[in-house]
């Protein structure tokens, strides 16, 4: 028995983004380290390593890795507890009561602004959890749902 | 005791040792380098010196001239700061708990520290450095009735029973630690380990001023003595720092004492520098048993005590010891007494059989490599490395061993072992949330690594358990959120 929600769609172009971003940076290096290799005759096989290395990383972080999490990515909310299961290769499943929610926030970054989404943080006293990437309209109903349940029955720490 | 008042002026000789405590690094350097002072007078020196001490003294007596406590409006007010001026008010059912020490200067002068703790610890909490003891009693009293008017609504007194509070009066529960049980705590505990490291790293820190080069070769003969003299020495030396290292274990727990009033454990120790914390019994999280490889061969347990509370800068309001050597068999007991509420037989579910080749299985991982690289590079004598593989194997076996988890009533135990063994006592209404990890190897053999987190100190503690059934942290999951609540309401 799964939890029911999945997150946006959108997540996942999101994902590919910020992987494609941090893949650059490796790509950059790998263009300084072929100048370098060309005027100062380095070994060839340097530059095959890093080349092939990034081209797996690539592969993984615009491609694989960001599918397989947005199908594993998973929430429901219901009115006792929040669900939350995530993961790649670890799947982890997360239960919070809650009677233990201590507050709720929705986040904004530039790239989630853009695709008109937001993530919304559960913290607890002692824990904190994010749920990434839910259409922005989505997450205020969740954040509001979430902090009037949360209210309804107040216990000490 | 709403005119403004003064510590006891020994204050000032406290905050002198305390600024001259944080200068002594400073001065060394300047003192002890040397070929650093040619050219410069030779009454430069003591000149600055006297000069930073009378500094010291001005500014310790402004410092103490400033300091002013008083209470009024239901807050506790401190000002303080000589170019500075600060003023802390703190509401007085914000405080969450006094702590109550007496270093050698205060016990010479009869005057007590008091350190008063609020919720959320992050910020520096009020210390009062020395004032005395009939003082720092009535601050006491006033904070605990005009805590009691806040919080004694009329539902709550009838919950709590006057009857069952004059009777907890009559007869507080109290444990104590006596003294040969003390010196058998301190000579198990292990403190010899940071005693030496902690030596080694003094004498490191000399290395290049002590000429031990110089030392050695005049002592060649010495060194001739042979192996046996050396090791004897060796063993002597090792013997000595022991019996310092538990004798200041000694010193430090000496008199042991927990009560229990009707709301607050109080627990007191010392010996030179006497503690007294005050802990409300609403604020405890959740409770700690560490049994280490000497103890737990011979039935002996730590148990700590996990509270929300305490201060980052006082590292030792974070990690309290509720009883710092208990025989296990007891343990049911006396946690009856002190705190009925965690009573429970530490009886454990095991993990499953098939959990045990998951448990060699992660050692090997990175033990196999190790000795490899080890036996590659330091061949022939990296063979010994191999030595490693069997204590691989006899810890992944202790390791799994120990792990277990059990429910009883609202309890929740979850046992491992990472060196010593851990057993966390967490109340339902405490767990702040609970996670399952799977992973591909787990989820092939149904098993799940559970880990549940209680608010602790600042931050969280977090029991986990790897390699447990799934249908396990089935029930584990339907105890901490039951699916029929979801259905009637």
């Amino acid at each position: 028995m799964e939890p029911e929600n999945r997150i946006s769609n959108k997540a996942l172009t999101v994902w590919r983004i910020s992987g494609i971003i941090g893949c650059s940076i490796t790509w950059i290096i790998v263009i300084a380290v072929l100048v370098l290799t060309i005027l100062f005759d380095w070994p060839y096989w340097i530059i095959g390593a890093l080349s092939i290395i990034s081209i797996i990383q690539s592969y993984l972080s615009i491609f694989l890795m960001p599918l397989v999490k947005w199908k594993r990515w998973r929430y429901e909310v219901r009115n006792t507890d929040i669900d939350i299961q995530s993961g790649i290769l670890v799947i982890k499943r997360t239960l919070i009561p809650m009677v233990r929610v201590q507050h709720v926030e929705t986040k904004q970054g530039p790239l989630l602004r853009k695709y008109d989404l937001a993530s919304v943080e559960i913290s607890t006293a002692a824990t904190m959890h994010v749920i990434p990437a839910l259409d922005l309209a989505e997450a205020d109903e969740l954040r509001r749902y979430i902090s009037r349940m949360a209210s309804v029955e107040e216990e000490d720490v | 005791m709403s005119e403004p008042k003064r510590l006891h002026p020994i204050a000032v000789l406290l905050n002198i040792l305390k600024s001259i405590k944080e200068l002594v690094l400073p001065f060394m350097l300047v003192i002890f380098i040397p070929g650093r002072n040619e050219g410069i007078p030779g009454w430069v020196q003591p000149l600055a010196v006297s000069i930073i001490v009378l500094f010291l003294i001005v500014r310790a007596f402004l410092q103490w001239l400033r300091f002013t406590y008083r209470i009024e409006d239901g807050e506790f007010r401190i000002e303080s700061g000589v170019f500075v001026r600060k003023k802390r008010y703190i509401k007085l059912d914000r405080i969450h708990s006094i702590d109550i020490s007496e270093g050698i200067i205060q016990q010479m002068f009869r005057l007590v520290k008091v350190n008063i703790e609020t919720a959320g610890g992050t910020q520096a909490d009020a210390v009062l450095s020395a004032i005395n003891k009939s003082d720092a009693e009535r601050i006491n009293a006033f904070i605990s009735v005009e805590k009691n008017n806040k919080v004694c609504d009329p539902s709550g007194m009838e919950q709590e029973g006057w009857a069952g509070k004059e009777e907890t009066m009559i007869a507080p529960s109290v444990y104590k630690q006596t003294l040969p049980q003390l010196v058998f705590m301190a000579a198990t505990s292990g403190a010899v380990g940071v005693f030496l490291s902690g030596a080694i790293a003094f004498i490191s820190q000399f290395d290049e001023i002590i000429p031990f080069g110089r030392i050695f070769k005049n002592y060649e003969d010495f060194i001739g003595m042979g192996t046996v003299i050396l090791t004897s020495f060796a063993i002597t030396g090792l013997l000595a720092v022991y019996v310092l290292a538990t004798l200041s274990m000694v010193i430090k727990y000496a008199s042991f004492t927990v009560m229990k009033t009707e709301e607050e454990l109080i627990i007191s120790r010392g010996l030179l520098e006497k503690r007294q914390l005050t802990i409300p019994v609403h604020k405890i999280q959740g409770i700690r048993i560490i049994e280490n490889l000497v103890r737990k061969p011979l039935g002996f347990a730590t148990v700590y005590l996990e509270y929300a509370g305490g201060s980052v800068e006082d590292k030792e309001s974070l990690t309290i010891m509720l009883f710092p050597f208990i025989k296990k068999k007891h343990l049911h007991g006396t946690l009856g007494e002190i705190l009925p509420d965690y009573q429970t037989m530490t009886e454990m579910t095991p993990i499953p059989k098939r959990a045990l080749s998951r448990y060699f299985f992660r050692k090997a991982a990175f033990i196999i490599p190790i000795i490899g690289v080890l036996s590659w590079v330091f061949r022939p004598w990296g063979f010994l490395s191999l030595l490693l593989l069997p204590l691989g194997i006899l810890w992944a076996y202790m390791q799994y061993r120990d792990a277990g988890w059990n429910i009883d009533g609202d309890l929740l135990l979850l046992s491992s072992r990472l060196f010593s063994k851990q057993t966390l006592i967490m109340q339902r209404s405490r767990i702040q949330s609970i996670s399952f990890k799977r992973s591909w190897f787990q989820s092939r053999k149904e098993l799940a690594t559970i880990s549940a987190s209680i608010k602790s100190g600042v931050h969280s503690r977090v029991g986990v358990v790897t390699d447990v059934a799934e249908n396990d942290c089935q029930a584990i999951e339907s105890w901490y959120v039951p699916k029929k609540a979801v259905d009637t309401q």
